[in-house]
């Protein structure tokens, strides 16, 4: 056996035999969700049986769940098992309507932290290493999920918690801390923490970060590297799923490696809901496998993806995800044109001249719809043809990325409304919007 | 080189925007002794010429301001529309060219401030035929 991997078998099974591992486990998961109140109508309305599946395909058969669904069945209506086999819950906070619950059964709670207990193999962790987690420990599964995954891998784990940095600093220098586990916004601060107490972040034992349950960018990881003097890896997880635990990037760090014995992965255009053709950006739409509690079919992550090509030189077998790009919720369809304001940035950001801020108006001129792309300069200058020729460059290279000629229109700095801090990136004026 | 400093601002169009800056500047008493915009639909170019030009820009930088600080030529003639005539004519007829040109009064003379493709260049004309150029002022 290797000790590359924490579940060699499952973790390099050939495509053909894990997709067959796949139809085992929905067929299972059918049979589960026969005893939950919401999933049994639809099971039967469609004729689903487990014995009528025959493979991965007939995933398609099934409608898909969203989150408004769980909001509607508040608190237990998806529950497969009886309530004396829950037992726990996690919730979301619920600051838009009901709030979210998920529920686990001492089954799921196990195989969930074998899921993420593999996910820290994978980085490298190893019993020997010494794992502090950031992550409040209440509703949110990063505390939890983390504390159990990181004691089944049988390391030495410091449910530090959220908050109070100093201590966080005084744990890391006292036990001699090896992994963090924090949202990469606390990976900076954290370091700042460090350097006010006169301590670089990079001299101390921390090899290995696990970051995750916040969008960022890889220059922003490899910031984080760079003053950590660590690796940080890209950790994927919801609630809905189980928790942290449902992908993971390897030492390659190139794509997120999901769990596909445990999910099946479809990536969908968010408006037809068809997949869309591989290695373009879509929603994730994920069946869980191996839960019992509450399993979901088809469930409508919201998150933007693709599917990176090609074999992966780690040896897994289980497809890659890229780092993700926004939400479909972002979406916005102009002149038939499924766009993503992700896209708009991406080019901006390839400007040195422009600033950061940028603004996205649609609306309807005569019986069209324009596009007018406002952006914040990044310096002045005193040459009128170089301002030009950057509108219509920009405008060039927007075309090639979204297919539609966008108005440029260059602003100050400042310019661009602001909410809560965060930059309002879409503006529909359309009519019947 | 004998050039003066300029302050190129970028200006979107828009309401109020012109205001706001001529108010950053008026609350330190930085007095304007020129101003030229240039503009399309969209934005436009605002230069400046003002009493303290390094202070004005720090201000402005501060206050949100997007500046450009750069050099150009001022040239001081008899302010008259003869004298202004001749001393184009001499400029362009040494071979340079204008990409801008604004004017403003000073002590009783005209000053030009001109932007021509190739400063170095113009500075050499200018020199040669004789035009006065002011260096300097802050």
């Amino acid at each position: 056996m290797s000790n590359k991997y924490w579940n060699e078998e499952i973790e390099t099974m050939p495509r053909k035999q894990l997709e067959q591992f796949q139809v085992e486990r929905l067929k299972k998961t059918v049979e589960i969700a026969m005893g939950s109140n919401f999933y049994a109508p639809i099971l039967k309305e469609r004729n689903i049986t487990p014995e009528n599946i025959k493979s991965v395909e007939d995933i398609r058969r099934f409608p898909f769940t969203t989150k408004n669904d769980l909001r509607e069945n508040y608190p237990f209506g998806l529950a497969s098992v009886p309530l004396k086999k829950v037992v726990r819950l996690h919730s979301s906070s619920g600051t838009t309507g009901n709030p979210t619950v998920i529920l686990h059964s001492q089954r799921d709670i196990e195989q969930w932290a074998d899921a993420m207990a593999r996910s820290m193999y994978t980085i490298g962790l190893r019993s020997s290493d010494i794992i502090q987690n950031t992550s409040g420990y209440g509703m949110f599964t990063g505390g939890l999920g983390i504390q159990y995954a990181s004691e089944r891998l049988g390391a030495l784990t410091v449910p530090a918690g959220a908050g109070n940095s100093k201590r966080h600093v005084k744990f890391i220098m006292d036990f001699g801390t090896t992994a963090l586990h924090c949202i990469p916004s606390y990976a900076t601060r954290l370091a700042a923490a460090f350097q006010e107490e006169g301590i670089n972040p990079a001299d101390t034992t921390v090899h290995t970060l696990i970051i995750g349950a916040e969008p960022h960018s890889d220059a922003q990881r490899k910031r984080i590297e760079e003053i950590w003097g660590a690796k940080a890896y890209n950790n994927f997880g919801m609630s809905e799923m189980c928790g942290p635990g449902v992908a993971i990037e390897c030492q390659e760090q190139n794509g997120l490696h999901i769990w596909e014995d445990n999910y099946i992965v479809e990536i969908v255009d968010p408006v037809t809901l068809e997949p869309v053709p591989d290695g373009e950006i879509g929603e994730l739409v994920l069946t869980t496998l191996n839960r019992e509690a509450m399993p979901l079919f088809r469930y409508r992550t919201r998150d933007l993806t693709r599917f990176l090509p090609g074999d992966c030189p780690c040896g897994r077998t289980h497809r890659r995800l890229a780092r993700f790009q926004g939400r479909s919720d972002d979406m916005i369809i102009v002149k038939g044109v499924n766009i993503f304001p992700i896209q708009i940035e991406k080019i901006l950001m390839q400007f040195p001249e422009l600033a950061s801020d940028y603004l996205i108006t649609i609306e309807t001129v005569g019986d069209n719809d324009e596009m007018t792309i406002e952006v914040e300069l990044a310096q002045s200058t005193d040459d009128f043809a170089l301002l030009q020729n950057l509108t219509k460059e920009i405008a060039r290279r927007l075309k090639d990325e979204i297919l539609l000629t966008p108005r440029v229109k260059l602003v100050g700095k400042g310019v661009i409304p602001q909410t809560d801090g965060k930059a309002v990136r879409v503006k529909d004026l359309r009519q019947n919007h | 080189m004998k050039t003066i400093k300029q302050l190129s601002i970028f200006l979107e169009n828009k309401n109020g925007k012109l205001g706001n800056i001529l108010n950053v500047l008026k609350a330190e008493n930085i007095e304007i002794q020129a101003a030229s915009v240039a503009d399309t639909t969209d934005y436009g170019i605002l230069r400046l010429i003002t009493s303290e030009q390094m202070k004005a820009s720090r201000l402005l930088q501060a206050n949100g301001i997007l500046v450009n600080v750069n050099e150009v030529l001022a040239i001081e003639i008899e302010a008259n529309t003869s004298t202004f005539a001749s001393a184009v004519d001499s400029i362009t007829d040494g071979g340079v060219s204008i990409n801008y040109l604004y004017t403003f009064h000073k002590d009783g003379k005209l000053v030009l401030i001109i932007r021509p493709a190739d400063i170095e260049q113009a500075e050499k004309v200018i020199t040669e035929k004789g035009l006065t150029l002011i260096q300097g002022w802050e």
